[in-house]
């Protein structure tokens, strides 16, 4: 019996990769989006979850950034 | 947080501009420079401002500089009147950002004071911009100038026999003085002259004149109005400051001047001393001198100047110019050395004349005349004191200084200022810096406390010229590592986050390759910064290098320093914050920072500062010589953590000196493999459960726990004093005491405590 999953693809670098494993485990059980940890870079997710993580990778990056005030 | 200091008087200077927009009066403006509308207001934004009205020269490609309406100026640092541009607009503006080939300046009524306390005349400074603007001056721009330097000059403080006068030739404007609330309170009111009214005891008072105060004042006067006599009144010494800042322009503005006649003052004791001759100015020391000695008198301010700049050299020039009793301040018991030195080393001051007083080295002041170099902490502290220090503070206290010489202004805490220039008297203050930056934004302050601004030195200038080091600024970015980086990301870790960007095994990785490196392939002295104690430990220990911390001795110190200077084994030390002021290792020419005080842009350019003495030949230093640069300074960061907003906003300082960091992305090198430390995963793994495991209060925020380094460092060495004094368990009372009990023989004289000033100097130095 095969089981086919429709899913989106992620290729990003090691820590983000880590962020995204970090945000899935903050969440709930029926919330869980990450459906196989491929390897250190690569990810297969559910394929609603694309414009979520997006923004929080940009959050996460926003507070790391330093603007010089005008 | 980050554009307070600039900020703060953009704001007043915007204010005013609304006012006179709004105000109908001004209807002269209007017409003047008819599409100067709102837009041109600073609110707005990212809002374009539109300058294409402003009318061009029409020979504006030689002149150099733009000035707008709302008090910027843009200078262009590639014309051929640079220098002279340069010149003039640092002594009336604030700069703002130096990079290569653009400046950009700040008009504020601070800057212009400092102007006009330079000798610099309203009028003057109106046509030498008019005449360097490659537009018409805006209208806007002329009445600001005129308006903050109007009142400059009508009020003068002086010290006379250790009592501070307020002295004006006009009564009028004593009597506006008054008026204010603070002044009037802080006015000491002399019993047998005055009477009840606030507004008659200025001119009873005005009337006691000694024939030296003659000579001081009449320049003033002839200058001023034809008046005969000066009207004074005294006030409170504690007071000193709040009537200095009710005086600024941005309260009664009548900003007070404050000079002294140091050639026609006959009641303080002479100091002989002068340069020695090869002691030689550089030409920004000597521009620098002349800001501050502009009339034949000194002046008070602050004179800016990079690290390794030769601030000490201006300081000891100043000194043996006024040739009056000097006070100079550092901020520890090594810099008190090093000023000890460099007063010997530059001048024929006698030894006898110079004494250095600190918790270690008391040193009595003899003569009637002398130099004395001592910490802020000792003379700000509060609590009880040896009997010997004791003394010599009285001395401190009861004396009339010529000059006040404070180094590293930019440390100092506002309170701990205040408290020292209210204990000691001075005629003339000279702060010296490298850096005008705080992060608590108390900048301003030093304003009124010491003076303004006098001088500061263009920092890509002195590289060109070769007077200071020229450095190549590096962040290197350091990707995290998957295990340290999901630790970093999980809620519990949040307070180790520091320790695990730190630790991370890519960075440790970087800084092994760069200390290889500079060691083996230039034979570099490196100095590697860690603010965390923790990273600090386990850095130095893996890679078996010295570390100098806070608890670390003073012998140890020494002893580390020493061998730092000249073996060649040991080419790397590891430094905390303790490193970051004041220790002097003109020998090291590399700087590695692996962590850092959150976003403080004074310490890394203070940290940047260890590394700018200039070295080697003077012509290799030059533009275009052998070497390109001949120092660096890497900054180490992990990324996609906090530190890369630390350590750009850490980086703005030098940003606005002109300098660039490059960025530095593959290192180590792919290639390196088991050479460097923590290769493999396992070792990585155990440094991670190594950081995990240690304490919150190890590895927790740097900031408390340096904070605390700090202090308790110094009330260690506080307390070491007093303690022992307080019981009497380790000085000579109780020995002595016991010697006398078991002998009775001896007789009574014995039982007495023998004085501990009078004790041979080789028990002295044990038992204090």
């Amino acid at each position: 019996m095969v089981n086919a999953i429709k899913g989106l693809f992620i290729t990003c670098d090691v820590p983000m990769a880590q962020f995204i494993i970090n945000m899935n485990a903050a969440l709930p059980q029926s919330q869980k989006f990450i459906i196989h940890i491929l390897d250190n870079t690569h990810l297969f997710v559910r394929s609603d979850v694309a414009g979520m993580i997006r923004s929080a990778i940009a959050d996460f990056r926003e507070q790391n950034t330093y603007e010089k005030p005008s | 947080m980050g554009n307070g200091d600039k900020g703060r008087p953009n704001k007043k200077f915007k204010f005013s501009n609304k006012e006179e927009h709004k105000e109908p009066v001004f209807a002269d403006d209007n017409s003047y420079y008819p599409e100067d509308n709102d837009d041109d207001y600073r609110d707005g934004e990212g809002k374009k401002r539109d300058f294409t009205k402003l009318e061009l020269k029409l020979d504006h490609a030689n002149r150099p500089l733009w000035a707008c309406a709302d008090g910027r100026i843009f200078l262009e640092t590639f014309s051929p009147l640079y220098k002279q541009a340069y010149d003039f607009l640092i002594a009336i503006a604030e700069p703002v950002c130096r990079p290569e080939s653009m400046h950009e300046y700040n008009l504020t009524p601070h800057s212009l004071y400092a102007a006009v306390s330079v000798g610099l005349e309203t009028d003057t400074i109106i046509a030498v911009l008019s005449k360097l603007s490659k537009t018409k001056l805006p209208q806007e721009m002329i009445d600001f100038i005129r308006a903050s330097t109007a009142n400059y000059g009508k009020v003068k403080l002086v010290l006379k026999k250790n009592r501070y006068f307020i002295e004006s030739p006009f009564p009028e404007v004593l009597k506006t003085l008054l008026k204010d609330e603070v002044i009037g309170r802080a006015r000491i009111s002399n019993e047998g002259m005055r009477g009840n009214d606030v507004f008659t005891v200025s001119k009873s008072l005005g009337e006691i004149e000694g024939r030296h105060d003659e000579l001081l004042n009449e320049a003033e006067l002839a200058a001023a109005a034809e008046e005969k006599e000066t009207h004074s009144f005294e006030i409170d010494p504690a007071q000193v400051e709040n009537v200095k800042q009710r005086c600024l322009p941005n309260a009664l503005n009548y900003p007070m001047l404050e000079e002294y006649d140091f050639r026609n003052d006959t009641v303080n004791p002479d100091l002989d001393m002068e340069l020695k001759p090869q002691a030689q100015p550089r030409p920004y020391q000597e521009k620098s001198l002349s800001k501050m000695f502009g009339n034949g008198r000194a002046r008070s301010g602050i004179i800016v100047l990079p690290c390794g700049a030769g601030k000490s050299l201006v300081g000891v020039s100043a000194a043996s110019r006024i040739k009056k009793s000097c006070l100079c301040l550092a901020t520890n018991a090594v810099s008190v050395d090093q000023w000890a030195f460099q007063f010997k080393l530059w001048s024929t001051i006698r030894d006898e004349q110079i004494c250095r007083f600190t918790s270690d080295s008391k040193e009595r002041f003899r003569g009637n005349a002398g130099v004395v170099v001592t910490t802020y902490n000792m003379v700000a502290f509060g609590g009880k004191r040896s009997e010997e220090s004791e003394k010599i503070i009285e001395e401190i206290r009861n004396r009339e200084w010529g000059l006040l010489l404070m180094d590293e202004v930019h440390v100092v805490p506002a309170h701990m200022f205040r408290k020292v220039i209210s204990i000691t008297k001075s005629h003339c203050k000279l702060g010296l810096t490298a850096t005008l930056v705080r992060e608590d934004e108390r900048i301003t302050d030093l304003n009124f406390l010491i003076g303004p601004k006098l001088y500061e030195a263009n920092w890509l200038d002195l590289v060109k010229g070769g007077f200071i080091a020229n450095v190549q600024c590096a962040e290197v970015w350091c990707p995290m590592t998957k295990e340290f980086f999901a630790e970093y990301l999980k809620k519990e870790n949040s307070k180790k986050k520091q320790a695990l960007y730190v630790m991370n095994p890519n960075k440790f990785r970087a800084c092994e390759f760069l200390i290889r490196f500079h060691e083996q392939q230039r034979g570099d002295k490196i100095i590697v910064f860690a603010d965390n104690l923790f990273a600090l430990t386990e850095y130095a220990m893996k890679l078996r290098k010295p570390m100098i911390y806070g608890a670390t001795s003073h012998v140890e110190r020494t002893k580390i320093l020493e061998k730092f200077k000249t073996s060649s084994d040991v080419n790397t030390i590891f430094l905390s914050k303790v490193g970051d002021n004041s220790i002097d290792i003109p020998e090291a020419n590399v700087i590695i920072q692996i962590s850092s005080h959150a976003g403080s842009r004074r310490q890394e350019a203070q940290r940047l500062g260890r590394i700018l003495r200039a070295k080697g030949k003077h012509q290799d230093r030059m533009a275009g010589g052998k070497e390109e640069y001949n120092a660096f300074f890497y900054s180490l960061v992990s990324t996609d953590t906090q530190e890369m907003y630390y350590s750009t906003k850490r980086q703005q300082f030098l940003i606005d000196q002109g300098y660039s960091f490059k960025v530095i992305t593959s290192l180590p090198p792919s290639d390196s493999g088991p050479e460097l430390s923590y290769h493999s995963l396992d070792d990585q793994l155990a440094l991670l459960s190594k950081v995990l495991s240690a304490g919150d209060d190890a590895v927790g925020l740097e900031q408390l726990e340096e904070d605390a380094d700090g202090m308790a460092l110094m009330k260690a060495r506080r307390f070491g004093g007093s303690m022992s004094k307080m019981s009497g368990a380790s000085g000579m009372v109780y020995m002595e005491y016991s010697t006398g009990q078991k002998r009775p023989g001896q007789g009574q004289m014995k039982s007495k405590p023998k004085d501990p000033n009078k004790r041979h100097h080789l028990f002295k130095k044990r038992f204090t």
